[in-house]
C-alpha cells in the first residue's frame, strides 16, 4: 500500500516536475512568473491529440510534434506579450501580461472546441499491468517516469555542457553583463521559452494519455501546482524544480492516503508553507545575500 | 515645463478614457434593446423575452452549453408554431462563467434592461439561489432546469424548478442496490467543490444507513482533478461491493478508468449528474454496463415526447441531448404553456399557472408541481447505464437497467 | 435609500456601481500590501472569504446586527493578516506569493469542508444590508484614511520598504513592524469588503473566493499603477466595467479581456496611473493658485 501510493505520487509528481521546469527556467533568467505556462501545457496536450486523431501518428511522434508546436507558440508569446515590457516596467506588469495571455489562450481553446473533457483513443498505447510483490505498476507509468527522467537529464546536460546552456546560465546571473559579453540576450530568452514550452507540451501529452483526460482548463490548476513545486524546490534551480515537483506529488498522494482526501490541497499547501518557513529559499535554492 | 505639460496630457488622456468607459456603458446597453417599455416584466410589442442563466465558459460550462442548446431549440420550435399569445419568444443568452457576482449582475440586467418575462436556469443550485432572490424581489418568474439542492423554491413564490428531486429518487435506488443486488458494503465518493455532490451525498448516506447497508469508506475528490489514484487505492483496500459517486459524469468516468487500471471489477451508482454521453466517451470500457445512474427519463425506452425531442435535437445540433438540454427545453415549454393558459405574459399572472401544473408531459418526464411545496414531482425513476453502439450518433447511448415507479 | 435611487438610476447600473465600490475597498487593501509595501500577495481572496463567511454566519445563524457581523468578519481577517504577515519577515518575493496562495487555498478548502458554511453548496439567506450609500460612504472614508496614511511618515516608510528594504532598514525604519502592519490593514479591508459582498449577494460559496479572484484583484492594483490611490480607483473601475462592456462581443468576451490586459500593460507598463506624480501636479496647481493670488 505504501509503495503503491508512493508510485502514484511519483507519477503525479513527475508531471508537475515537467511543468515546473519551464517555470523555473524562465524565472531563472528574467524573474517572470510565466502564468501562461499552464496553458501551453494544455495546448501541448491538444496538439498531440490533433496529431493522433487527424494524422494517425504514433504517440511518441505526437509528443515530438506537440513539443515543436509549443516551442513556436512559446516564442511567439514571448515576442508579443513579454518582450515589449522587458526593462521598462516592474516584474508585476509582466505578470499581469502573462495572466492576460493565460485567459486568452484558455478561452481560445474553449471557442475552438467547447469545454468538455476528452481523451486520447483507448488503443494509443499498449498497456499492461505488472504486479511486483504487492504493488501494481502499469507499463504507462514506467514510460512516463522514464521519459520524464530522460527529458530532465537531457535538459541538465544541455545547460551544463553546451555553449547555449552556458549562455543561459550567464543570462540568469546577470542579464546586462551577459549582453556586454556579446550574448544575444533576446535570442537566449526566446530559446529559454522554447525549451520550457516544449517540456510543458511533453508533460501535457503524457498526463492526458495517462489520466485519460484533457480539457481547456486543465492548465490553470496544473500551472498553479507547478509554480508551487518550482518555489518549493527553490525557484530558478533546475534540480530544485524536479525535486519540488516530485515531492509535491508525493505529498498530495500521501495526504489523501493517510490523512484525509477532503483536505487534499490544504495539506499539500500547509506542508509547503512549513517547508518555506524553515528554508525560505526553497529546498535547493541558493541563499542570495543581499548587496547593499 | 515641457515635462509637466506631458504629465497633464497623460492625466487628461486617462480621464478621457475613463469617461469613454463610463459613457460606453450607458450607450451600448441602451442601444441593445430599442423600443423597450419601462415597466419591468412587461413585454414590448410582439416579443416575449426569456433570459438564459448558465455558464458558457468556466468550470461548469459543460452543463450550461447543452442547456443553452435545449433552450434555443424550444424557442425556435415555439416560434415556428406561431409563438405564444401571438407574440414571438426571444431568448437572451449571457454567459455567467459560473460565478455568483456575474449571475447576480446578469439577472439584474435581464430584468431591468432587457425586461424579460421569465428567467430559465441555472444548472447549479447555489447560483440559482443568488439569481432567485433578485427575481423574487423584482417579481419575475425564475424557472430552473437543473438546481436540485435545497433552498431554491423556498426563496419565494416566483421560483420554480423542473428536476428529479434526489430526496425522492435516492432512497429508491439505494433500496434497489442493497436489497435487489445485494451490494451492502458501499464506498461513497463526494466531489468536495461541487454543490450538487455535497448535497446528494447525505441523501445517499442516510438512505444506505436506513436500508441496512454498510459504508466501508468515504472519499473525496474535486471537480477538475485529474489524479484519482490515491483515492482509488484506498477504496481498493477497503474492498467494497459497490461505489456510490454523487458528482458529475466527467469525474465519474475518470474515477472508473482508474478503477479499471487497478484491476477492480466493481459497479458505480450515481445520480442524474452522471447523465452525459461524455461518461461513455471518456470512460470507455471502464464504464460500459458498470456505471448506473438514475434519471427522470430514458432515451432507451422513450415516451413519445422524449423520442421526438431526441430526434429533433440530433437534427438541429448533430449531437445527443443531455439532461440539462432536456430540462431547459421543458422549462421554456412549461413557461409558454403557462402563459398560454393564463392568457398573459405577466409573471404576476402566469406564475399561478405554473404552480398548478399537473402531469405535464415534458421530454424529461411527466412533471407535476406540488401545490403546497411548489416542488416538482416525477412519476418514474429510470436506472440506466452507458453502452457502446457504433450506430449511435456519438458511438454511445444509454441502456435502461430498471424502471422504478415512485410513490409521490 | 437604494429604492429611492433606483427611481432615477437603472438598478443594473446601481448594482455595477456597488460592485465597483466593494472591489475598491478590497483593492485599496491589497494596494497597501502589494502596491505600497511591495509584498506580493496572491491570496487576497482568502481575507475576503474569511470576512464574508464570518459575517454571514454570524448574521444568519446568530442574528447579530449587521455592523457587528461586518466588524467581526473584518477582525477575523485581521487575525489571519497578522499571522500571514509574520512569514513576510523571513520570505520575500515569490516565496511570499507562494505562502499567500497557499493561505487562500487552505481557507477555501476549509470552507469547502465547513458544515455551518454549507460546504460547496454555499450559504444563502444572508440579509441584504449592503447598499449604495453605505458602500460609497465607506469607500470615501477609506480613501481619506489611505491618503492620510500614505502621506504620513509611516506611509513614506512603507514606500521605502518597497523601493529598497536594506536602505529602509538602515534609515532606522522598523521594517518588521511595518510589513506586518501593512498585512493587518490590508486584511482588515479585505475582510470588510468580503462582509459587504456577502451581505449584498445574499448567497456565497467557497468558489467565489478562489485563486482567480485573488488574481483579479491583483490585476486591478497593478493595472491602475502600483501604490497609487487614483490608480487603484481607475484600475478597479476599468476592470469591473470591462466584462460588462465586453458583453457586446458575446462569447469572445474573455478573449478580449485577456488581450486587453496584455495590450494595456504593453502601452502603460507601469500601470495606467503608475508614473503620474500626483504630488508634483498638486504642488504645481497649488503654487500657481498662490502666485495668482499673490
Amino acid at each position: 500500500m505504501l509503495l503503491e501510493q508512493l508510485l502514484n505520487g511519483l507519477t503525479l509528481g513527475s508531471s508537475y516536475a515537467l511543468i515546473a521546469l519551464g517555470y523555473t527556467m524562465v524565472y531563472g533568467i528574467i524573474q517572470l512568473i510565466n502564468f501562461a505556462h499552464g496553458e501551453i501545457y494544455m495546448i501541448g496536450a491538444f496538439a498531440g491529440l490533433l496529431l493522433v486523431t487527424a494524422f494517425d501518428v504514433n504517440i511518441f511522434v505526437a509528443i515530438l510534434g506537440a513539443m515543436v508546436f509549443c516551442m513556436i507558440l512559446g516564442m511567439v508569446i514571448e515576442r508579443i506579450a513579454y518582450r515589449p515590457l522587458r526593462g521598462k516596467s516592474s516584474r508585476l506588469s509582466a505578470l499581469i501580461s502573462a495572466i492576460g495571455v493565460s485567459i486568452f489562450l484558455s478561452t481560445l481553446m474553449v471557442l475552438i472546441r467547447g469545454t468538455n473533457t476528452t481523451r486520447y483513443p483507448e488503443d494509443i498505447i499498449h498497456q499492461t499491468t505488472y504486479t511486483i510483490g504487492s504493488i501494481d505498476i502499469s507499463s504507462l507509468q514506467i514510460v512516463i517516469l522514464l521519459l520524464s527522467a530522460c527529458l530532465m537529464i537531457a535538459l541538465q546536460l544541455m545547460i551544463r555542457r553546451t555553449r547555449i546552456g552556458k549562455a543561459m546560465r550567464a543570462c540568469s546571473q546577470d542579464l546586462d553583463a551577459a549582453a556586454l559579453m556579446g550574448i544575444n540576450v533576446n535570442r537566449i530568452i526566446a530559446f529559454t521559452f522554447a525549451v520550457g514550452s516544449a517540456l510543458a507540451a511533453a508533460g501535457g501529452v503524457m498526463v492526458a494519455v495517462y489520466y485519460n483526460a484533457l480539457w481547456p482548463y486543465m492548465g490553470t490548476m496544473a500551472g498553479l501546482k507547478a509554480f508551487c513545486a518550482a518555489v518549493l524546490g527553490g525557484i530558478g534551480s533546475i534540480p530544485g524544480a524536479m525535486l519540488g515537483g516530485l515531492s509535491l506529488g508525493v505529498m498530495e498522494i500521501m495526504g489523501v492516503a493517510y490523512i484525509s482526501s477532503s483536505y487534499k490541497d490544504a495539506i499539500a499547501f500547509a506542508v509547503l508553507i512549513l517547508v518555506l518557513l524553515i528554508r525560505p529559499q526553497g529546498i535547493l535554492g541558493q541563499k542570495i545575500s543581499k548587496k547593499v | 515645463m515641457k515635462k509637466n505639460v506631458m504629465k497633464k496630457m497623460v492625466l487628461l488622456l486617462c480621464l478621457a478614457f475613463m469617461m469613454c468607459v463610463v459613457a460606453g456603458c450607458g450607450g451600448e446597453a441602451t442601444g441593445d434593446q430599442p423600443g423597450v417599455t419601462d415597466e419591468p416584466g412587461a413585454t414590448s410589442g410582439d416579443v416575449i423575452k426569456l433570459g438564459y442563466l448558465g455558464a458558457k465558459t468556466g468550470a461548469v460550462a459543460n452543463y450550461g452549453i447543452p442547456a443553452e442548446k435545449g433552450m434555443i431549440m424550444a424557442i425556435e420550435e415555439i416560434n415556428a408554431a406561431g409563438g405564444v399569445l401571438g407574440m414571438q419568444l426571444e431568448g437572451i443568452y449571457e454567459d455567467n462563467k459560473g460565478e455568483t457576482s456575474e449571475i447576480a449582475t446578469i439577472t439584474q440586467k435581464y430584468i431591468t434592461r432587457d425586461k424579460v418575462a421569465a428567467l430559465v436556469g441555472d444548472p447549479c443550485t447555489g447560483l440559482t439561489i443568488a439569481a432567485a432572490k433578485i427575481a423574487q424581489d423584482n417579481e419575475i418568474v425564475l424557472f430552473s432546469g437543473g438546481a436540485t439542492g435545497t433552498g431554491v423554491v423556498e426563496v419565494g413564490d416566483y421560483i420554480f424548478r423542473n428536476t428529479l428531486l434526489d430526496a425522492y429518487a435516492g432512497p429508491i435506488v439505494v433500496d434497489w442496490m442493497i436489497n435487489e443486488q445485494g451490494w451492502t458494503d458501499v464506498a461513497v465518493i463526494t466531489s468536495m467543490n461541487n454543490g450538487y455532490s455535497t448535497a446528494l451525498t447525505p441523501v445517499f448516506v442516510d438512505a444506505i444507513n436506513a436500508a441496512g447497508g454498510n459504508i466501508v469508506i468515504e472519499e473525496s475528490v474535486n471537480d477538475g482533478d485529474i489524479d484519482y489514484t490515491a483515492q482509488v487505492t484506498n477504496i481498493k483496500n477497503a474492498d467494497p461491493d459497490v461505489i456510490v459517486f454523487t458528482g458529475y459524469y466527467t469525474e465519474a468516468a475518470l474515477i472508473m478508468a482508474e478503477v479499471q487500471k487497478k484491476g477492480m471489477d466493481i459497479n458505480m451508482i450515481g445520480g442524474d449528474g452522471l447523465y452525459g454521453l461524455d461518461l461513455g466517451k471518456l470512460g470507455g470500457s471502464a464504464v460500459e454496463n458498470k456505471v448506473m445512474f438514475y434519471c427522470g427519463f430514458s432515451s432507451d425506452t422513450p415516451s413519445p415526447e422524449t423520442a421526438a425531442f431526441i430526434e429533433a435535437y440530433r437534427a438541429r445540433w448533430n449531437e445527443d441531448p443531455d439532461m440539462f438540454s432536456a430540462q431547459y427545453y421543458d422549462a421554456v415549454n412549461i413557461l409558454a404553456y403557462a402563459m398560454t393558459e393564463a392568457n398573459s405574459a405577466d409573471p404576476k399572472v402566469f406564475k399561478d399557472y405554473i404552480a398548478t401544473l399537473d402531469n405535464y408531459p415534458g421530454v424529461s418526464g411527466a412533471t407535476t408541481i406540488d401545490s403546497e411545496t411548489r416542488e416538482p414531482r416525477k412519476g418514474t425513476v429510470f436506472l440506466q447505464t452507458p453502452v457502446q453502439n457504433p450506430e449511435a450518433l456519438e458511438g454511445w447511448e444509454f441502456k435502461l437497467v430498471e424502471a422504478i415507479e415512485v410513490e409521490v | 435609500m437604494d429604492a429611492f435611487l433606483s427611481q432615477y438610476i437603472d438598478p443594473y447600473y446601481l448594482r455595477i456601481m456597488i460592485l465597483i465600490g466593494i472591489n475598491l475597498i478590497l483593492v485599496l487593501g491589497l494596494n497597501i500590501i502589494t502596491g505600497v509595501t511591495g509584498q506580493l500577495s496572491m491570496g487576497h481572496a482568502g481575507f475576503m472569504s474569511l470576512g464574508a463567511y464570518t459575517s454571514a454566519i454570524l448574521s444568519v445563524q446568530f442574528g447579530t446586527p449587521f455592523v457587528v457581523s461586518l466588524l467581526a468578519g473584518a477582525m477575523v481577517a485581521v487575525v489571519f493578516g497578522f499571522v500571514i504577515g509574520i512569514p513576510t519577515l523571513r520570505l520575500e518575493g515569490d516565496y511570499l506569493a507562494m505562502v499567500t496562495i497557499g493561505f487562500a487555498e487552505i481557507v477555501r478548502v476549509f470552507f469547502l469542508n465547513f458544515k455551518p458554511g454549507g460546504k460547496a453548496v454555499g450559504l444563502s439567506g444572508i440579509p441584504q444590508e449592503t447598499n449604495f450609500a453605505l458602500v460609497w460612504v465607506l469607500v470615501i472614508i477609506i480613501i481619506y484614511f489611505n491618503y492620510r496614511l500614505l502621506n504620513s511618515r509611516t506611509g513614506r516608510a512603507l514606500f521605502a520598504i518597497r523601493e529598497d528594504e536594506i536602505a529602509a532598514e538602515s534609515s532606522g525604519i522598523n521594517i518588521s513592524k511595518l510589513k506586518v502592519m501593512a498585512f493587518v490593514i490590508g486584511a482588515f479591508l479585505g475582510g470588510l469588503g468580503g462582509g459587504l459582498y456577502a451581505h449584498y449577494m445574499y448567497y456565497i460559496s467557497p468558489q467565489d473566493f478562489g485563486f482567480m479572484k485573488s488574481i483579479e484583484l491583483l490585476n486591478m492594483v497593478v493595472l491602475g499603477g502600483m501604490g497609487s490611490i487614483p490608480g487603484a480607483i481607475l484600475g478597479t473601475t476599468v476592470l469591473t466595467l470591462a466584462p460588462e462592456l465586453l458583453r457586446v462581443v458575446a462569447e469572445y468576451r474573455l478573449l478580449f479581456y485577456g488581450a486587453l490586459l496584455v495590450i494595456l500593460m504593453i502601452f502603460r507598463p507601469n500601470g495606467l496611473l503608475g508614473d503620474v506624480r500626483w504630488y508634483d501636479i498638486r504642488q504645481r496647481l497649488f503654487k500657481r493658485h498662490q502666485s495668482e493670488r499673490g
